[in-house]
């Protein structure tokens, strides 16, 4: 089967779209000057090869796609998403580094963006990121399995600190605590030691049954509505619940 | 053609930087406030003030301190490229002249000096562009481009104070690549002469105040 054509329409109106004052601004003022490439851990782990430094991973990704005003056949956008998926984690340490403040880590999830539109983000990250519309979180993990595991941890720490609970879905309390997917699925003992802790602080704190999952692989992916989602489904547990605060583990 | 390039040609340069930077400004924060409104839901002056502050004093970021030549070559020059057009005793003069104002000026020598630094620092960002392969890969024509109308009213200054060649003659280019210089920066990547000030603003509110992070 042949692969589909690029839907350039798209592409072009995602172009317009990002091109604010401040992609503009970082675009129009670079100066090319090489301070963002020490701060690049792929640079930097690659033998300090070149075309991992970040200004240049930009002009061959973003600065390709304004360019070209989004003409760009498959191929191409192959080649620029395999830099944007491959070759930037977008940790942002280049904008700490170069000189105007430029955030190179933005333009990358906004190619991610339209690479991932045009089915050309990595399958398995895919994957793993549709689990937020089915699961409510990226290890596909059902409620069910969720509440034993935070039972299991009670029981299995009763006798080193008795009256230890994990409370899901308690109405009303200060705080929410919503943790990484791998660590339920992985390190349940992980959410048994946060539970130690906010119960020898006597805290009042609840672990939502739905929107516990704090990743988001949407975001990571480029897929907005995944990215939305998963971010508005910890949101909606906070208001269900009527917390004060969300708390985050890692 | 000298009463043309110091008259009428030297207020359409002017004219063109002032009106053309104010409408730059002007544009990008109309088009923040459309477009960029996350901008300012963290936007801290004090921030924004200590991020600008720490990279106009040398060695004040640590991405400065790991590239202490570099850092000292930028600085040179920098600030020769704007204190010495400000502070030449011939522009100031020429400004008394034409306008009755004259402030503190350079002596000759220290300019003179000044100008040869300013060369000195060009040559050794062009070399760097050509040596360095990180610098090379991201450098285009336009890079080079700049630099030569950057430098241009430099070369061309130095040569007509010290009278080599024709004097009248140069000293008109010297005119027509200080003009050009005006007129490019708010068109060219010049304009970030100001923009700077943006920029750092923002990415020392955005790291600041949403994350306590510095920027420096």
């Amino acid at each position: 089967m042949p692969e589909p054509a690029i839907d350039t329409d798209f592409i072009r109106e995602r172009l317009a779209f990002f091109k604010g004052a401040r992609f503009k601004t970082w675009l129009d003022i670079c100066a090319h000057c090489g301070y963002c490439a020490d701060s690049c851990f792929f640079y930097t782990a690659h033998d300090k090869d070149p075309k991992y430094m970040p200004a240049y991973k930009i002009m061959q990704t973003l600065g390709k796609l304004y360019k070209k005003n989004g003409n760009v056949t498959r191929e191409e956008l192959k080649g620029i998403a395999d830099i944007a998926y491959g070759d930037c984690t977008a940790c942002r340490r280049c904008s700490l580094y170069c000189p105007f403040g430029i955030e190179p880590a933005l333009m990358i999830a906004a190619v991610r963006g339209m690479c991932c539109s045009q089915g050309l983000a990595p399958p398995a990250l895919m994957e793993a990121a549709k689990n937020h519309l089915e699961f409510g979180n990226q290890m596909a993990i059902t409620t069910e399995d969720m509440v034993e595991t935070c039972v299991w941890m009670e029981e299995e720490n009763e006798e080193e600190m008795p009256g230890m609970k994990i409370p899901v879905d308690k109405e009303g309390c200060d705080t929410l605590y919503v943790l990484n997917a791998r660590e339920v699925k992985y390190y349940p003992q992980d959410i048994a030691e946060a539970a130690m802790i906010f119960h020898a602080a006597g805290e009042n704190w609840t672990f939502p049954s739905m929107g516990w999952d704090m990743t988001n692989l949407g975001m990571f992916a480029g897929h907005a509505k995944i990215m939305a989602h998963a971010a508005k489904l910890c949101y909606d547990a906070a208001e269900r619940l009527g917390v004060k605060r969300i708390f985050t583990s890692e | 053609m000298y009463e043309f390039v110091t008259g009428p040609l030297a207020w359409i340069a002017f004219g063109i930087f002032i009106i053309g930077m104010t409408v730059k400004v002007i544009s990008v924060i109309r088009l923040a406030s459309k477009k960029d409104k996350v901008v300012f839901n963290h936007w801290s002056w004090g921030w924004s003030f200590r991020s600008v502050y720490r990279w106009l004093i040398p060695f004040g970021s640590r991405s400065m301190r790991e590239k202490p030549v570099l850092t000292i070559v930028f600085f040179v020059f920098h600030v020769c490229l704007l204190a010495v057009p400000i502070f030449l005793l011939g522009h100031n003069i020429l400004w008394d002249e034409r306008w009755g104002i004259t402030w503190w000026s350079f002596s000759e020598t220290s300019a003179d000096y000044l100008t040869l630094l300013l060369m000195a620092a060009a040559i050794v960002l062009i070399l760097r562009r050509i040596v360095l392969p990180e610098v090379r890969i991201v450098t285009t024509a336009y890079d080079y481009l700049l630099l030569a109308i950057a430098v241009a009213p430099f070369v061309t200054g130095y040569f007509a104070y010290h009278q080599w060649f024709d004097y009248k003659t140069v000293l008109i280019i010297h005119i027509l690549c200080g003009e050009i210089m005006l007129i490019a920066i708010p068109f060219t990547k010049l304009s970030h002469m100001i923009l700077f000030f943006f920029t750092r603003a923002h990415i020392g509110s955005e790291m600041g105040e949403r994350r306590g992070a510095k920027t420096w």
